[in-house]
Protein backbone atom coordinates (compact mmCIF):
# COMPACT_ATOMS: atom_id res chain seq x y z
CA UNK A 1 0.00 0.00 0.00
CA UNK A 2 1.37 3.55 -0.99
CA UNK A 3 1.89 5.84 1.50
CA UNK A 4 -0.76 8.01 0.93
CA UNK A 5 -3.06 5.23 0.67
CA UNK A 6 -1.81 4.16 4.15
CA UNK A 7 -1.86 8.13 5.43
CA UNK A 8 -5.82 7.98 4.67
CA UNK A 9 -6.80 4.40 5.69
CA UNK A 10 -4.83 5.17 9.19
CA UNK A 11 -7.29 8.64 9.73
CA UNK A 12 -10.49 6.94 8.29
CA UNK A 13 -10.19 4.32 11.34
CA UNK A 14 -9.09 6.82 13.94
CA UNK A 15 -11.98 9.13 12.87
CA UNK A 16 -13.75 5.89 13.81
CA UNK A 17 -12.26 5.68 17.36
CA UNK A 18 -13.32 9.21 18.53
CA UNK A 19 -15.95 8.57 20.66
CA UNK A 20 -17.21 10.74 22.93
CA UNK A 21 -15.31 13.43 21.46
CA UNK A 22 -11.60 14.28 19.39
CA UNK A 23 -9.78 14.09 22.42
CA UNK A 24 -10.06 10.38 22.88
CA UNK A 25 -8.65 9.10 20.24
CA UNK A 26 -4.99 11.85 20.69
CA UNK A 27 -3.22 8.63 22.27
CA UNK A 28 -3.84 5.89 19.37
CA UNK A 29 -3.25 8.87 16.79
CA UNK A 30 0.01 9.83 18.24
CA UNK A 31 1.08 6.33 18.44
CA UNK A 32 0.49 5.53 14.63
CA UNK A 33 1.67 8.69 13.02
CA UNK A 34 4.49 8.92 15.72
CA UNK A 35 5.75 5.82 16.56
CA UNK A 36 4.48 3.56 14.14
CA UNK A 37 4.98 5.36 10.59
CA UNK A 38 6.98 8.34 11.67
CA UNK A 39 5.27 11.12 9.47
CA UNK A 40 5.57 13.90 12.15
CA UNK A 41 7.71 13.90 15.60
CA UNK A 42 6.60 13.77 19.01
CA UNK A 43 7.50 17.40 19.20
CA UNK A 44 5.24 18.41 15.83
CA UNK A 45 2.66 16.53 17.06
CA UNK A 46 2.09 18.81 19.96
CA UNK A 47 2.49 21.70 17.62
CA UNK A 48 0.49 20.50 15.47
CA UNK A 49 -2.53 20.28 18.32
CA UNK A 50 -1.48 23.93 19.09
CA UNK A 51 -2.12 24.99 15.74
CA UNK A 52 -5.78 23.31 15.26
CA UNK A 53 -6.84 24.95 19.34
CA UNK A 54 -5.73 28.58 17.23
CA UNK A 55 -7.50 27.70 13.96
CA UNK A 56 -11.55 27.81 13.83
CA UNK A 57 -13.59 24.17 13.65
CA UNK A 58 -12.78 21.27 15.53
CA UNK A 59 -9.39 20.25 16.96
CA UNK A 60 -9.20 16.58 14.90
CA UNK A 61 -8.37 18.99 12.08
CA UNK A 62 -5.00 18.19 13.26
CA UNK A 63 -5.44 15.44 10.52
CA UNK A 64 -4.26 18.13 7.63
CA UNK A 65 -1.28 19.09 9.51
CA UNK A 66 -0.25 15.80 10.17
CA UNK A 67 -1.30 14.94 6.24
CA UNK A 68 0.58 18.59 4.59
CA UNK A 69 3.62 17.15 7.14
CA UNK A 70 3.62 13.47 5.58
CA UNK A 71 2.82 14.44 1.85
CA UNK A 72 1.87 18.01 0.72
CA UNK A 73 -1.01 19.12 0.12
CA UNK A 74 -2.62 15.81 -1.36
CA UNK A 75 -2.01 14.40 2.15
CA UNK A 76 -4.05 17.11 3.69
CA UNK A 77 -6.79 16.42 1.68
CA UNK A 78 -6.92 12.97 1.91
CA UNK A 79 -6.17 12.90 5.56
CA UNK A 80 -8.75 15.51 6.02
CA UNK A 81 -11.20 13.88 4.05
CA UNK A 82 -10.74 10.24 5.49
CA UNK A 83 -11.18 11.82 8.90
CA UNK A 84 -14.48 13.96 8.50
CA UNK A 85 -16.70 12.67 5.33
CA UNK A 86 -17.41 9.03 6.68
CA UNK A 87 -17.89 9.59 10.03
CA UNK A 88 -20.22 12.51 9.27
CA UNK A 89 -22.00 10.31 6.37
CA UNK A 90 -22.40 8.00 9.12
CA UNK A 91 -23.86 10.12 11.03
CA UNK A 92 -26.41 12.12 8.58
CA UNK A 93 -27.53 8.24 7.96
CA UNK A 94 -28.14 7.78 11.47
CA UNK A 95 -29.47 11.11 12.53
CA UNK A 96 -32.40 10.08 9.85
CA UNK A 97 -33.00 6.98 11.71
CA UNK A 98 -32.19 7.90 15.62
CA UNK A 99 -36.09 8.96 17.02
CA UNK A 100 -36.79 5.14 16.38
CA UNK A 101 -33.82 3.68 17.45
CA UNK A 102 -33.54 5.63 20.87
CA UNK A 103 -37.12 4.05 21.82
CA UNK A 104 -35.05 0.67 21.95
CA UNK A 105 -33.81 -0.04 25.65
CA UNK A 106 -30.41 -1.49 24.51
CA UNK A 107 -29.63 1.41 22.73
CA UNK A 108 -30.71 3.50 26.02
CA UNK A 109 -28.10 1.54 27.57
CA UNK A 110 -25.35 1.91 25.09
CA UNK A 111 -25.67 5.32 25.42
CA UNK A 112 -24.93 5.53 29.10
CA UNK A 113 -22.61 2.50 29.14
CA UNK A 114 -20.23 4.85 26.26
CA UNK A 115 -20.16 8.16 28.77
CA UNK A 116 -17.57 6.70 31.36
CA UNK A 117 -15.90 5.00 28.09
CA UNK A 118 -15.67 8.78 26.54
CA UNK A 119 -14.58 10.28 29.81
CA UNK A 120 -11.68 7.17 30.33
CA UNK A 121 -10.51 8.42 26.92
CA UNK A 122 -10.58 11.86 27.24
CA UNK A 123 -8.21 12.01 30.31
CA UNK A 124 -6.12 9.43 28.20
CA UNK A 125 -5.62 12.19 25.80
CA UNK A 126 -4.94 14.26 27.91
CA UNK A 127 -2.50 12.57 29.77
CA UNK A 128 -0.54 11.95 26.21
CA UNK A 129 -0.47 15.73 25.36
CA UNK A 130 0.65 16.24 28.96
CA UNK A 131 3.56 13.95 28.80
CA UNK A 132 5.11 15.86 25.84
CA UNK A 133 3.98 19.35 26.36
CA UNK A 134 4.90 19.80 30.28
CA UNK A 135 8.47 19.13 30.82
CA UNK A 136 9.37 21.45 33.38
CA UNK A 137 8.01 23.45 36.57
CA UNK A 138 7.54 26.35 34.21
CA UNK A 139 4.83 24.64 31.41
CA UNK A 140 3.51 22.51 34.59
CA UNK A 141 2.65 25.54 36.62
CA UNK A 142 1.42 27.35 33.22
CA UNK A 143 -1.13 24.31 32.80
CA UNK A 144 -1.97 24.41 36.88
CA UNK A 145 -2.58 28.32 36.20
CA UNK A 146 -4.47 27.78 32.86
CA UNK A 147 -6.39 25.04 34.35
CA UNK A 148 -7.56 27.05 37.24
CA UNK A 149 -9.21 29.98 35.21
CA UNK A 150 -10.83 28.21 32.83
CA UNK A 151 -12.68 26.28 35.90
CA UNK A 152 -13.44 29.34 37.21
CA UNK A 153 -14.56 30.89 33.71
CA UNK A 154 -12.95 34.11 34.03
CA UNK A 155 -11.79 33.91 30.64
CA UNK A 156 -12.89 32.26 27.04
CA UNK A 157 -10.65 29.23 26.19
CA UNK A 158 -8.86 31.33 23.51
CA UNK A 159 -7.58 33.88 25.72
CA UNK A 160 -6.55 31.79 28.03
CA UNK A 161 -4.16 29.40 25.26
CA UNK A 162 -3.27 32.57 23.36
CA UNK A 163 -2.25 34.06 26.87
CA UNK A 164 -0.44 31.38 27.75
CA UNK A 165 1.37 31.55 24.11
CA UNK A 166 2.34 35.24 25.43
CA UNK A 167 3.97 33.65 28.64
CA UNK A 168 6.10 30.71 26.98
CA UNK A 169 7.50 33.51 24.91
CA UNK A 170 8.37 35.60 27.84
CA UNK A 171 9.80 32.92 30.28
CA UNK A 172 11.92 31.37 26.81
CA UNK A 173 10.04 28.54 27.74
CA UNK B 1 -38.32 22.15 15.84
CA UNK B 2 -38.52 24.25 12.74
CA UNK B 3 -37.67 23.75 8.96
CA UNK B 4 -34.91 26.26 7.85
CA UNK B 5 -33.75 27.46 4.37
CA UNK B 6 -30.60 26.11 3.05
CA UNK B 7 -28.66 29.45 3.00
CA UNK B 8 -29.83 30.52 5.89
CA UNK B 9 -28.39 27.60 7.65
CA UNK B 10 -25.37 27.82 6.04
CA UNK B 11 -24.71 31.27 6.94
CA UNK B 12 -25.52 31.07 10.58
CA UNK B 13 -23.21 27.88 11.06
CA UNK B 14 -20.48 29.62 8.81
CA UNK B 15 -20.39 32.11 11.23
CA UNK B 16 -20.70 29.98 14.37
CA UNK B 17 -18.04 27.64 13.14
CA UNK B 18 -15.68 30.89 12.31
CA UNK B 19 -16.00 32.39 16.08
CA UNK B 20 -15.80 29.07 17.81
CA UNK B 21 -12.46 27.97 18.77
CA UNK B 22 -10.38 27.38 21.49
CA UNK B 23 -12.40 24.45 22.81
CA UNK B 24 -16.29 24.27 24.09
CA UNK B 25 -17.78 24.66 20.97
CA UNK B 26 -20.70 22.79 21.02
CA UNK B 27 -21.66 25.88 23.33
CA UNK B 28 -21.59 28.20 20.14
CA UNK B 29 -23.77 25.82 18.36
CA UNK B 30 -26.32 25.93 21.01
CA UNK B 31 -26.35 29.85 21.42
CA UNK B 32 -26.49 30.05 17.99
CA UNK B 33 -29.70 27.58 17.24
CA UNK B 34 -31.00 27.67 20.75
CA UNK B 35 -30.41 30.52 22.63
CA UNK B 36 -30.47 33.01 20.11
CA UNK B 37 -32.63 31.97 17.49
CA UNK B 38 -35.19 29.53 19.01
CA UNK B 39 -34.60 27.32 15.62
CA UNK B 40 -34.44 24.20 18.17
CA UNK B 41 -35.73 23.55 22.03
CA UNK B 42 -33.10 22.74 24.93
CA UNK B 43 -34.30 19.04 24.41
CA UNK B 44 -33.96 18.71 20.97
CA UNK B 45 -30.61 19.75 21.14
CA UNK B 46 -29.52 17.56 24.17
CA UNK B 47 -31.24 14.72 22.05
CA UNK B 48 -28.59 15.72 19.18
CA UNK B 49 -25.74 16.10 21.25
CA UNK B 50 -25.97 12.84 23.01
CA UNK B 51 -26.69 11.09 19.73
CA UNK B 52 -23.17 12.06 18.86
CA UNK B 53 -21.31 11.46 21.93
CA UNK B 54 -22.70 7.49 20.95
CA UNK B 55 -21.70 7.94 17.38
CA UNK B 56 -18.00 7.18 16.46
CA UNK B 57 -16.12 10.53 14.55
CA UNK B 58 -15.67 14.03 15.52
CA UNK B 59 -18.08 15.05 18.13
CA UNK B 60 -18.17 18.31 16.25
CA UNK B 61 -18.36 17.70 12.83
CA UNK B 62 -21.05 15.28 13.99
CA UNK B 63 -23.24 18.16 15.70
CA UNK B 64 -23.64 20.08 12.66
CA UNK B 65 -24.89 17.23 11.35
CA UNK B 66 -27.17 15.88 12.66
CA UNK B 67 -28.41 19.61 13.92
CA UNK B 68 -28.49 20.17 10.07
CA UNK B 69 -30.40 17.56 9.04
CA UNK B 70 -33.17 18.02 11.90
CA UNK B 71 -33.24 21.64 10.56
CA UNK B 72 -32.54 21.28 6.30
CA UNK B 73 -32.90 17.39 5.27
CA UNK B 74 -29.71 16.06 3.84
CA UNK B 75 -28.47 18.93 2.27
CA UNK B 76 -28.76 20.68 5.63
CA UNK B 77 -26.62 18.07 6.73
CA UNK B 78 -24.41 18.17 4.27
CA UNK B 79 -23.69 22.13 4.22
CA UNK B 80 -23.76 22.63 8.15
CA UNK B 81 -20.70 20.02 8.16
CA UNK B 82 -18.97 21.94 5.07
CA UNK B 83 -19.65 24.88 6.53
CA UNK B 84 -18.23 24.15 10.35
CA UNK B 85 -15.26 22.59 9.11
CA UNK B 86 -13.81 24.18 5.36
CA UNK B 87 -13.00 27.43 7.22
CA UNK B 88 -11.00 25.75 9.72
CA UNK B 89 -9.20 23.39 7.67
CA UNK B 90 -8.09 26.65 4.89
CA UNK B 91 -7.16 28.34 8.15
CA UNK B 92 -4.87 25.15 9.62
CA UNK B 93 -3.71 24.89 6.22
CA UNK B 94 -2.02 28.16 6.09
CA UNK B 95 -0.67 27.94 9.34
CA UNK B 96 0.55 24.54 8.81
CA UNK B 97 2.55 25.57 4.98
CA UNK B 98 3.99 29.13 7.41
CA UNK B 99 5.14 26.70 10.20
CA UNK B 100 6.86 23.97 7.45
CA UNK B 101 8.45 26.71 5.45
CA UNK B 102 10.09 28.87 7.98
CA UNK B 103 10.80 26.41 10.38
CA UNK B 104 10.28 27.88 13.32
CA UNK B 105 11.68 30.71 14.73
CA UNK B 106 12.42 30.36 18.23
CA UNK B 107 10.41 32.74 19.26
CA UNK B 108 7.72 31.00 17.92
CA UNK B 109 9.11 28.05 19.19
CA UNK B 110 8.55 29.27 22.94
CA UNK B 111 5.03 30.79 22.16
CA UNK B 112 3.74 26.88 21.01
CA UNK B 113 5.47 25.95 23.95
CA UNK B 114 3.51 28.21 26.15
CA UNK B 115 -0.05 27.50 24.27
CA UNK B 116 0.47 23.92 24.44
CA UNK B 117 1.18 24.09 28.25
CA UNK B 118 -2.02 26.24 28.79
CA UNK B 119 -3.90 23.55 26.11
CA UNK B 120 -2.67 20.72 29.08
CA UNK B 121 -5.03 23.31 31.26
CA UNK B 122 -8.00 23.57 28.76
CA UNK B 123 -8.32 19.52 28.31
CA UNK B 124 -7.92 18.78 31.84
CA UNK B 125 -10.68 21.11 32.67
CA UNK B 126 -12.79 19.94 29.94
CA UNK B 127 -12.23 16.10 31.15
CA UNK B 128 -13.12 17.25 34.85
CA UNK B 129 -16.12 18.96 33.49
CA UNK B 130 -17.49 16.03 31.47
CA UNK B 131 -16.88 13.82 34.53
CA UNK B 132 -19.96 14.94 36.22
CA UNK B 133 -22.54 14.15 33.44
CA UNK B 134 -20.70 10.56 32.89
CA UNK B 135 -20.21 8.72 36.23
CA UNK B 136 -23.66 8.23 37.03
CA UNK B 137 -24.27 4.96 37.02
CA UNK B 138 -22.10 2.88 40.05
CA UNK B 139 -19.33 1.44 38.81
CA UNK B 140 -19.02 4.00 35.92
CA UNK B 141 -16.04 5.07 37.55
CA UNK B 142 -14.20 1.73 37.10
CA UNK B 143 -14.87 2.11 33.39
CA UNK B 144 -13.48 5.45 32.94
CA UNK B 145 -10.47 4.90 35.41
CA UNK B 146 -9.83 1.57 33.34
CA UNK B 147 -10.25 2.84 30.22
CA UNK B 148 -8.09 6.01 31.47
CA UNK B 149 -5.23 3.57 32.14
CA UNK B 150 -5.23 1.33 29.30
CA UNK B 151 -5.08 4.09 26.68
CA UNK B 152 -3.15 6.69 29.14
CA UNK B 153 -0.04 5.12 30.74
CA UNK B 154 -0.25 1.79 29.09
CA UNK B 155 -0.72 2.80 25.41
CA UNK B 156 -3.13 0.06 24.73
CA UNK B 157 -4.66 0.21 21.13
CA UNK B 158 -7.62 2.05 21.67
CA UNK B 159 -9.76 -0.36 19.36
CA UNK B 160 -8.81 -2.94 22.12
CA UNK B 161 -9.72 -1.10 24.72
CA UNK B 162 -12.96 -0.10 23.71
CA UNK B 163 -14.06 -3.91 22.38
CA UNK B 164 -12.94 -4.93 26.20
CA UNK B 165 -14.55 -1.65 27.86
CA UNK B 166 -17.76 -2.11 26.69
CA UNK B 167 -19.64 -4.91 27.44
CA UNK B 168 -17.71 -4.17 30.74
CA UNK B 169 -19.95 -1.18 30.87
CA UNK B 170 -23.23 -2.29 29.09
CA UNK B 171 -23.28 -5.09 31.93
CA UNK B 172 -23.72 -1.92 34.16
CA UNK B 173 -26.20 0.59 31.98
CA UNK B 174 -28.38 -2.89 30.59
CA UNK B 175 -32.16 -2.52 30.74
CA UNK B 176 -33.82 -4.40 33.78
CA UNK B 177 -37.26 -4.96 34.26
CA UNK B 178 -37.52 -3.84 37.88
CA UNK B 179 -35.01 -1.15 38.31
CA UNK B 180 -35.68 1.98 36.62
CA UNK B 181 -33.36 2.94 33.41
CA UNK B 182 -30.39 4.99 34.27
CA UNK B 183 -30.30 8.17 32.74
CA UNK B 184 -28.79 8.73 29.54
CA UNK B 185 -25.81 10.99 29.99
CA UNK B 186 -26.90 13.96 28.73
CA UNK B 187 -25.23 16.40 31.01
CA UNK B 188 -26.05 19.86 29.86
CA UNK B 189 -24.67 21.58 26.96
CA UNK B 190 -20.89 22.97 28.28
Amino acid sequence: MSDLALLGWTFLWLSFLAVGGGLGVLPEMQRQVVTIHHWVTAQQFVDGYSLAQLSPGPNMLIAIFVGYRAHGLPGALVAGVAMFVPAATLAAFIARHWDSLRERPWVRAAEGALAPIGLGLMAGGAYTLTRSAVYDAFTAGLALVAFAILWRGFLPPIAVVLLGGVAGWLARA
Amino acid sequence: MMRVRLARLIQVFLLTGLSSFGGGRSAHLHDAVVVRRGWLTNAEFLQSFTLCQVLPGPNFSNLAVTLGYRLAGAGGAAGAAASVLVPGAIVLLILTVIYSRTGLAEDARHFLHGMGAAVVGLLLMTAARLARGALRVPGAVVVAALTFLSVGPLRINTAVVIGVMLPLSLLLTRPRRQAPLPAPPAEPPP
